[in-house]
């Protein structure tokens, strides 16, 4: 076994000295794999740093998180620019007492830029809602009215037929033939 | 509240900073380290948000605090009257907004004064602690136990339930 090493060493030596030669690299067994001794890859089968590593596919999983970061950052990163020139460039309202003689618009009750433009001109003010809410009680009202006055009168009427529902016209007295029963004898 | 706050309901405390005698001819750490984070941390942060406090003062716009008239009460609204109900209601859920927000001003005073006295809190915060216990109360005695569907009717039943029996209470006092 020793011999075995020394004569390793010794072919690969001859080896690197003369590595066109044609003899040497015939046949030569023991000197084919080492060209030089110093750049072999010397594999373990226990403690090694490992050489071909086994595990599951991580394809989908990167894709998955590729995708995610894309369309997150597609609007996020616009939508962070703009806020933060917003907060930075046009910033937010002072606190102010009402001047006199001046009655603020409805948007101009609301601090932070954004929100007032929201306000200003998607938002309905909020007296409209008011005044719309109102509106619809009023309605409510007025037919909750007219149906109860309805019910009275319909019961009045119904209970002392004086009125004009709840009787049926008759003809008039006057167009009544009585010649058929006015003589006894006919 | 960094800058704009009553001193009279947050008092500033007496600053207890010792006189320095220095012994050593040595240089003091605490002193390095603070000014470290005053050159590393404070000075930039701070030229950045006066650059930006800057930009604010060239367009600067304003909010108001809206005012609200008032409107006939629950008490003073006709029977089948629709309307009023429903503007003595609007007008009920704006002031119970409002009584929340004293009953949190009140706490914060309490917990600024407790923060402010250190250990010394229980006998020094007297008259926070008195006020907060009056306003919870009278908040518990009239918003208290609505419920989340609480209404001004709803209210206003409560406040004669509390009459009757604050009545109750006086005759059988008298006897």
């Amino acid at each position: 076994m020793v011999g075995m090493s020394v004569l390793r060493v010794a072919a690969g030596f001859a080896a690197r000295l003369n590595p066109l030669k044609q003899g040497f690299s015939n046949g030569r067994l023991l000197t084919r794999t080492i060209p030089k001794t110093e750049s072999a890859a010397v594999r373990y089968g226990s403690h090694g740093k490992q050489m071909f590593v086994f595990k599951p596919s991580d394809y989908y999983d990167r894709r998955f998180l590729h995708l995610l970061k894309y369309y997150i950052l597609l609007t996020g990163i616009p939508v962070a620019a703009i806020i933060t020139y917003i907060n930075v460039f046009i910033g937010e309202a002072e606190l102010a007492e009402i001047p006199e003689n001046y009655v603020p618009e409805h948007w101009e009750y609301y601090k932070h830029p954004i929100t007032r433009w929201i306000a200003r001109n998607l938002y309905d003010p909020p007296e409209k809602n008011y005044e719309k809410m109102m509106a619809l009680i009023e309605i409510e009202s007025e037919k909750a009215e007219m149906r109860r006055t309805q019910m009275d009168v319909r019961k009045l009427m119904r209970e002392k037929g004086d009125g004009p529902w709840y009787h049926y016209e008759t003809m008039d007295k006057s167009l009544i033939d009585y010649s058929p029963k006015s003589t006894p004898d006919n | 509240m960094p800058d704009g706050f009553d001193k009279d309901v947050y008092p500033v405390p007496p600053r207890r900073t010792p006189a320095v005698e220095k012994q050593t001819g040595l240089p003091n750490p605490a002193e390095i380290l603070i000014k470290l984070f005053q050159y590393t941390v404070d000075v930039p942060v701070t030229t950045f948000r006066d650059w930006v406090e800057r930009q604010h003062e060239r367009n600067r716009f304003f909010y108001y605090q809206q005012k609200f008239r008032r409107v006939p009460d629950l008490t003073e609204c006709k029977l089948g009257d629709h309307l009023c109900n429903y503007e003595a209601e609007m007008q009920w859920r704006r002031d119970h907004k409002v009584d929340q927000e004293i009953v949190k001003v009140i706490k914060e005073r309490l917990g600024a004064c407790q923060q402010r006295e250190g250990n010394s809190y229980l006998q020094n915060c007297d008259k926070e602690m008195n006020q907060f216990r009056q306003v919870s109360k009278a908040y518990q005695s009239r918003y208290g136990d609505l419920g989340a569907y609480g209404s001004a009717q709803k209210c206003l039943m409560k406040q004669k339930h509390r009459m009757i029996a604050e009545r109750k209470e006086a005759t059988a006092a008298e006897d």
